[in-house]
């Protein structure tokens, strides 16, 4: 167990709207937070492993392990990964193999420079198929979320509820985001606001249904179990990591209703850690759109598939800001989710994993979830790269309170 | 900035939407496998290539995009899902093309889902002026609307003749018309041009005349309107429709490209019927293709009298000796140097020379074409059922066919200008499929060509038995374009925002 690999402190900048600010100081900002947290000095770190998806496109940035030496005076091995799950994945691998015991997980990602050209790169993410033919960074999720409802036979009034509960995930996580002083949109919406969008875009999902482009960064300062002890007395575990792949191209996908790459992320990350979705109190899913979320918790098992929407719809009816599943309560996107957090697409992992690493400590202030025997114990945390074409699933947990 | 590459790739595989079978298992793939992920090493070698340019596909599921990605933004708003063939076997991404009021007031895209739609030819999206033209196949439009689904079906030729003619033919309008003063003009799609036009017209032709695309040695394409100066359309033809025989991503077929004003495209018939003839050629087959999205500057600017006029389209004919629907008996040409109509390089809209466009130059040259070939053939106008002419405006070609000796009823059936305007090198070609629509076994057919600079070719064409066979074959034929219910009439304003294309 020495050398199960363990987070000892998180960092991250408000997500939103950065013009003023470098790349590097975003990295800064978060990596001082980080390093504060748990008095962590940047000569003690032995390896960097960073995730950005397209810094070099957006920002013009080529070797970002290069500039990241230049600024830090480090000399140590650095590796760039596209998602913050694959950069932790791949660090926690380091650890666990015994290579390091302390090193630094960064995501960066800033897309707001590049406003007018931000919907094509995020095309970049989807098979080029579908970019030549004429779709759009949001045309996926318009389509799976036909798929579902043609699969899952939803019509009339049910469909009028999943499309009131789309509306509800939203609302919900805009909510949870007032309470996140980092978040983009510290506001409120409304159920009509978000109807009265996809009524005038004549869609099933509009502006508020989509997450926002945003610039951030995140940092994670990730340790052995065993070197873990020297920066703080209440590491977080992570229990397991795993992930999976799927086609590029959508279209060819066998099922068009669900994202295979979730399911199988999650299945071998439960039994790899010997759990079950009903041990994870507070989840961070990838909601990209509305119908991510509603989706994501039938593939990570928390629903029957086809079935999410009534929960979503009948827990937010009743005023909970978590999904009531058979006797349990789930906590989804307690920090606003991608939606209301903000989606700087490297960093975005990071908020994720700050976010069940808060809660697990207890650290969450106002959006604090509390179980009926205290501190949520195990949390896990769902990240896609492109359209469901890399799922990573990560477990948190192993803080005995 | 285009990467050429990449473009080279992306539209050999998406123009003819190419696609793989495995043997073992019969999985299917959109683009080129050269094995299958099922069978992994096994399957080496045995995979078949397909494509679906042909086929038909279902609308699996649809959405609508008002805001798409750049390079998209002219395209405006569309519907666009995946479309799947051979029963889900393959599954596509896809715009539906050919709307131009297409928000959501006008289109439920949930309700489109499981129609039957065709793969459509078309410009992929906007590029600058100086860049490789991306095109795509991977446009569709609805099956049970314009432009339908036809089967393309081989067959072994059973007749030789003795002269060469035309095996099979096809006329290709786009489903968009300007209405003005009695005349209808053909409008492109924003995502059309003379080069698309080519391809469609060339695929209705292969679909009529039966023939195997490999069987095609030659194909020439004549316009004045090629979105190039220095590149042909004819390559692009060959490829998409995969003329002559593949050897790996080259086709084994000469094709070359013609400019004569309208007669760039007419003048190659005689060219084709030689080469088709010639013992040593080894070409059994030759396709002529005339397309123009035909050009004219704004009214009011100088030039501008051309835009009540012009029209977009093309026509392709097959000549052969084998299953001729009908024989090339006799031709003549003339030419002059006349500059009544030009334009020169670099500009984009042609000039004319007003009155001087009339008798010194088309009544001229047409006048004297028709004629000779009937004095040669000993022939008077009442021995002729259809006269056909080049059509630049709704009174030239019947002024020079009463000055012939032509009645109405043998000249006003190929009158097609007033129904898809001057379709420049295309108009006397869909003139004449407009007649072999027609026309009885054992007629005979007089074609008067004009290209301005001037000249003009006159063919003899007489049917044979044929011709109401391979009738069978073409649902697309001249009139079902002109009188079909599915057209959309555009203003002014959105026709030159149309005709300006991406």
């Amino acid at each position: 167990m020495h050398n199960s690999p363990a987070i000892v402190a998180v960092g991250r900048t408000k997500f939103g709207e950065h013009y003023g600010k470098e790349p590097e100081k975003l990295i800064e900002e978060s990596w001082l937070a980080a390093s504060n947290e748990c008095s962590i000095e940047r000569k003690d770190l032995q390896a960097c492993y960073m995730s950005d998806c397209f810094l070099p496109i957006t920002n013009k940035l080529g070797l970002e392990e290069g500039f990241l030496s230049e600024l830090t005076e480090l000399h140590v091995p650095m590796e760039v990964t596209r998602s913050f799950s694959a950069a932790l994945q791949t660090a926690c691998h380091a650890i666990q193999a015994g290579v390091y015991d302390t090193v630094l997980v960064g995501g960066i990602e800033k897309m707001t420079d590049r406003w007018d050209k931000i919907r094509d790169d995020l095309m970049l993410l989807d098979d080029p198929w579908s970019y030549f033919a004429g779709g759009t960074p949001e045309s996926n999720h318009e389509l799976m979320l036909r798929a579902y409802i043609k699969k899952h036979n939803i019509t009339g009034q049910n469909l009028e509820k999943l499309s009131l509960a789309l509306a509800q995930i939203t609302v919900k996580n805009h909510a949870n985001a007032t309470k996140n002083k980092y978040a983009q949109f510290q506001r409120k919406i409304s159920i009509e606001q978000v109807l009265a969008a996809r009524k005038a875009e004549h869609k099933q999902l509009g502006l508020f249904d989509y997450a926002p482009i945003s610039d951030g960064a995140t940092t994670v300062v990730l340790t052995s179990a065993g070197a873990a002890k020297k920066r703080t007395d209440r590491p977080v575990q992570v229990l397991c990591n795993r992930s999976a792949t799927d086609y590029l191209n959508y279209p060819a996908r066998d099922d068009l209703s669900h994202f295979l790459a979730a399911q199988l992320a999650m299945k071998n990350a439960c039994e790899a850690a010997k759990m079950t979705p009903s041990d994870f109190e507070v989840v961070e899913v990838y909601d990209q759109s509305t119908m991510m979320e509603m989706v994501s918790l039938e593939d990570l098992g928390f629903c029957e598939p086809g079935t999410a929407w009534r929960n979503v719809q009948e827990s937010c009816q009743s005023g909970l800001n978590c999904y009531e599943v058979g006797d349990r309560k789930v906590y989804v996107n307690t920090n606003g989710g991608l939606k209301a957090d903000g989606n700087p697409l490297g960093a975005t992992g990071g908020a994720q994993i700050f976010e069940i690493f808060s809660q697990l400590r207890g650290e969450a202030g106002d959006r604090q979830v509390k179980s009926n025997d205290g501190l949520p114990q195990n949390g896990c945390v769902l990240e896609f790269e492109g359209f469901g074409t890399k799922a990573y699933v990560t477990i948190l947990g192993g803080l005995n309170h | 900035m285009s990467s050429e590459p990449i473009e080279r790739r992306v539209s050999y595989l998406g123009d003819r939407l190419r696609a793989t079978r495995c043997q073992q298992c019969g999985k299917e793939y959109f683009e080129v496998r050269d094995y299958c992920s099922n069978c992994g090493r096994k399957s080496y070698g045995k995979m078949d290539s397909i494509d679906l340019l042909f086929d038909k596909g279902k609308l699996e599921l649809a959405t609508f995009i008002n805001e798409p990605t750049n390079k998209f933004t002219k395209l405006g708003s569309y519907v666009y899902g995946i479309v799947s063939f051979h029963d889900g076997k393959i599954r596509v991404p896809a715009r539906l093309t050919d709307q131009i009021q297409c928000n959501g007031d006008t289109v439920d895209p949930a309700s489109l889902e499981g129609r039957d739609v065709i793969p459509r030819f078309r410009r992929r999206y906007s590029v600058a002026k100086s860049d490789v033209v991306p095109t795509i196949s991977l446009a569709f439009t609805l099956a049970d609307e314009y432009y339908p689904h036809q089967e393309y079906k081989v067959m072994k030729p059973t007749k030789e003749y003795e002269l060469p003619g035309i095996v099979g033919y096809g006329a290709y309008s786009s489903r968009f018309r300007i209405k003005e003063e009695g005349l209808e003009r053909a409008v492109p799609f924003i995502d059309e041009d003379a080069v698309t036009a080519a391809v469609e017209a060339g695929k209705l032709a292969l679909i009529h005349s039966a023939i195997d695309s490999t069987w095609i040695g030659k194909v020439y394409a004549g316009s004045e309107s090629n979105p190039y100066a220095v590149k042909p359309i004819a390559s692009k033809v060959a490829q998409v429709l995969k003329l002559g025989e593949e050897d790996g991503d080259l086709q084994s077929v000469d094709a070359v490209d013609t400019e004569f004003a309208c007669k760039a495209a007419s003048s190659m018939f005689k060219d084709a019927c030689a080469l088709v003839s010639y013992p040593h050629s080894g070409i059994k087959y030759a396709m002529v293709i005339g397309t123009d999205n035909s050009q004219a500057a704004p009214r009011g600017c100088p030039g501008g009298e051309l835009d009540m006029y012009v029209g977009f389209g093309g026509a392709a004919f097959i000549f052969g000796k084998q299953d001729v629907i009908a024989e090339v008996e006799a031709w003549y040409s003339c030419t002059s140097d006349t500059p009544d109509f030009w334009r020169r390089d670099g500009e984009p809209y042609p000039m004319h020379g007003g009155r001087f466009t009339g008798d010194p130059a088309y009544h001229k040259h047409v006048r004297k074409a028709a004629s000779k070939l009937m004095e040669r053939c000993n022939l008077k106008a009442g021995d002729i059922n259809y006269f056909v002419p080049h059509q630049p405006n709704p009174s030239f070609p019947i002024r020079v066919a009463k000055d012939l000796g032509f009645k109405e009823h043998q000249f006003m059936p190929s009158m097609q200008m007033t129904k898809f305007g001057n379709t420049y090198s295309g108009a006397s070609l869909i003139g004449l499929a407009a007649i072999l629509d027609i026309a009885k076994p054992n007629e005979r057919i007089l074609v008067a060509s004009y290209g301005s600079g001037a000249g003009s070719d006159a063919y003899l064409l007489h049917t044979t038995s044929q011709i109401l066979d391979k009738r069978k074959h073409q649902k697309v034929t001249v009139k079902f374009q002109a009188e079909n219910p599915f057209i959309e009439y555009v203003d002014y304003t959105t026709y030159r925002r149309l005709k300006s294309g991406m």
